[in-house]
């Protein structure tokens, strides 16, 4: 899966989200999407997911056109949203059940059952998401996923609410998904933990792409073009 | 077949959300019951005279009711942002459509079950045997709110003052249905057989399939937009 975004350009009235966005992605890249608030990561996510029509330019999966009624091609696209897309008042099995279907995988009880082991739900399969934390909800998502395997992954500040253990299994899944020639993209304002598990690096602001180069160490160009967001005299290591 | 089997899916889910709140059933029976209650002790004619105004009365509590179910239509949706979850997946935008008027067309349906019946002991109505051609009639006429409904309902659903809003964008297009229904129902209710309504039958009858049909071409667009 290649995806091409070509002019890219968001406006909500009079104020531009997004302008002139260009960029590739090729398979097995883990994509960091860095940036100020309101620097516009939140909308290039929702445009890459299909759910936001831009204003101009075009979004090309493998050469299809991303536009209202392709509704094949939202098959190959996920977007984690760490404690979002549930429905409160269905049980975890029921979810999972809920969305394979949806996405014409109906998987077998077996399938459900190792995704939620993999994710330490099992003890919690028949709970209502309602009863879930915020943490639960997440490692929830994560096995959604896992069981719908889109070929590009997308992910909006996944870190906020996942512990230690989470985190580590966040990561481990979407380094995964990379090892087997899919996309992650991620957007997030914990630049060390994204930049360490990383391939490349986007930073926007203000809506314009102010920065794209592949992951290096040292990398003096990163430091330069995010220091400017940091407070006066911190790193983005520390 | 995807796009049945996607409608019952959906239908599956929102039936089974609401078996678990209860939320816009309990509230639109106590709701139809309460109005049915209010009409009676406002108004206190004879049964000939009841028997005219029935359907305006019975249609101006399902106008009410039914619009509090649809108020709650995309309750599930909004919650931790499911409507995304639904619009991100491959499914029919039609399928969507054709489930929530059927859960809309089920809970009005229930209500008017109770409702129809109640209204004939309050009114101490006697002519129970028309009361299968009326549900029919009261049938065709639910489908092109819910329809009709489900449409406007998904319009209105980014709106601030949504609530405010549906009523008022959909009882202006309601009013061939609630005509053509009264029509007949009146009809029913005086000669005994559809007789001089057949014309605002097939009227209900066209308005159903025609909405029904641009609602499912049409519902990408509205709840993309």
């Amino acid at each position: 899966m290649h995806i091409t975004v070509e002019k890219l350009a968001k406006a909500y009235g009079l104020l531009w989200a997004l302008r002139e966005i260009n960029f590739e992605l090729k398979p097995g890249e883990f994509v960091a999407i860095l940036g100020p608030n309101g620097a516009g990561k939140t909308t290039l996510l929702r445009i890459l997911a299909g759910l936001v029509l831009p204003t101009g330019g075009s979004v090309r999966l493998d050469g299809a056109m991303l536009s209202r009624g392709t509704t094949a091609l939202r098959t190959k696209i996920g977007f984690l949203a760490p404690a979002d897309h549930l429905y409160e008042n269905l049980t975890v099995k029921e979810n999972l059940h809920f969305f394979t279907s949806l996405y014409h995988q109906k998987k077998n009880f077996d399938a459900i059952n190792q995704a939620l082991k993999t994710v330490n739900l099992t003890d919690r399969a028949g709970e209502y998401v309602v009863n879930l934390s915020s943490g639960m909800k997440c490692r929830l998502s994560i096995a959604k996923w896992q069981l719908l395997q889109p070929d590009v992954l997308l992910l909006d500040e996944p870190y906020g609410v996942l512990d230690g253990s989470g985190v580590d299994l966040l990561e481990g899944f979407l380094q995964g998904q990379c090892a087997e020639g899919r996309i992650v993209v991620v957007a997030s304002h914990h630049v060390s933990r994204v930049l360490k598990i990383s391939s490349r690096a986007l930073i926007l602001n203000q809506g314009r792409l102010t920065f794209d180069e592949v992951k290096r160490e040292p990398w003096p160009n990163f430091d330069k073009a995010y220091g400017e967001f940091l407070p006066h005299g911190e790193s983005w290591r520390s | 077949m995807a796009l049945l089997r996607e409608t019952y899916l959906l239908l599956w889910k929102d039936l089974l959300l609401e078996l678990r709140r209860r939320d816009s059933l309990l509230t639109m029976f106590f709701f139809g019951t309460l109005l049915l209650f209010v009409f009676h002790f406002s108004f206190d004619p004879a049964p000939e005279k009841v028997a005219a105004m029935a359907p305006a009365l019975l249609w101006l509590a399902f106008l009410f009711t039914g619009t509090l179910g649809l108020a709650q239509l995309f309750h599930a949706e909004r919650e931790n942002h499911c409507l995304d979850a639904l619009l991100l997946s491959p499914l029919d935008r039609g399928a969507l459509f054709l489930a929530k008027s059927c859960f809309n067309l089920v809970l009005m349906v229930l209500v008017e079950i109770v409702v129809i019946p109640l209204f004939w002991i309050l009114f101490n109505l006697r002519s129970w045997n028309l009361l299968p051609q009326l549900f029919l009639v009261t049938l065709l006429g639910t489908v092109g709110f819910c329809v009709l409904g489900t449409i406007t309902s998904a319009i209105t659903l980014r709106a601030r003052a949504r609530e405010l809003l549906l009523p008022l964008v959909l009882f202006p297009l309601m009013i061939p249905v609630i005509l053509a229904t009264i029509r007949c129902m009146e009809n029913v209710l005086r000669t005994g057989e559809f007789g001089d309504a057949i014309p605002w039958l097939r009227l209900l009858i066209g308005f159903d399939v025609i909405f029904l049909t641009v609602g499912v071409l049409i519902f990408d667009w509205v709840i993309e937009s």
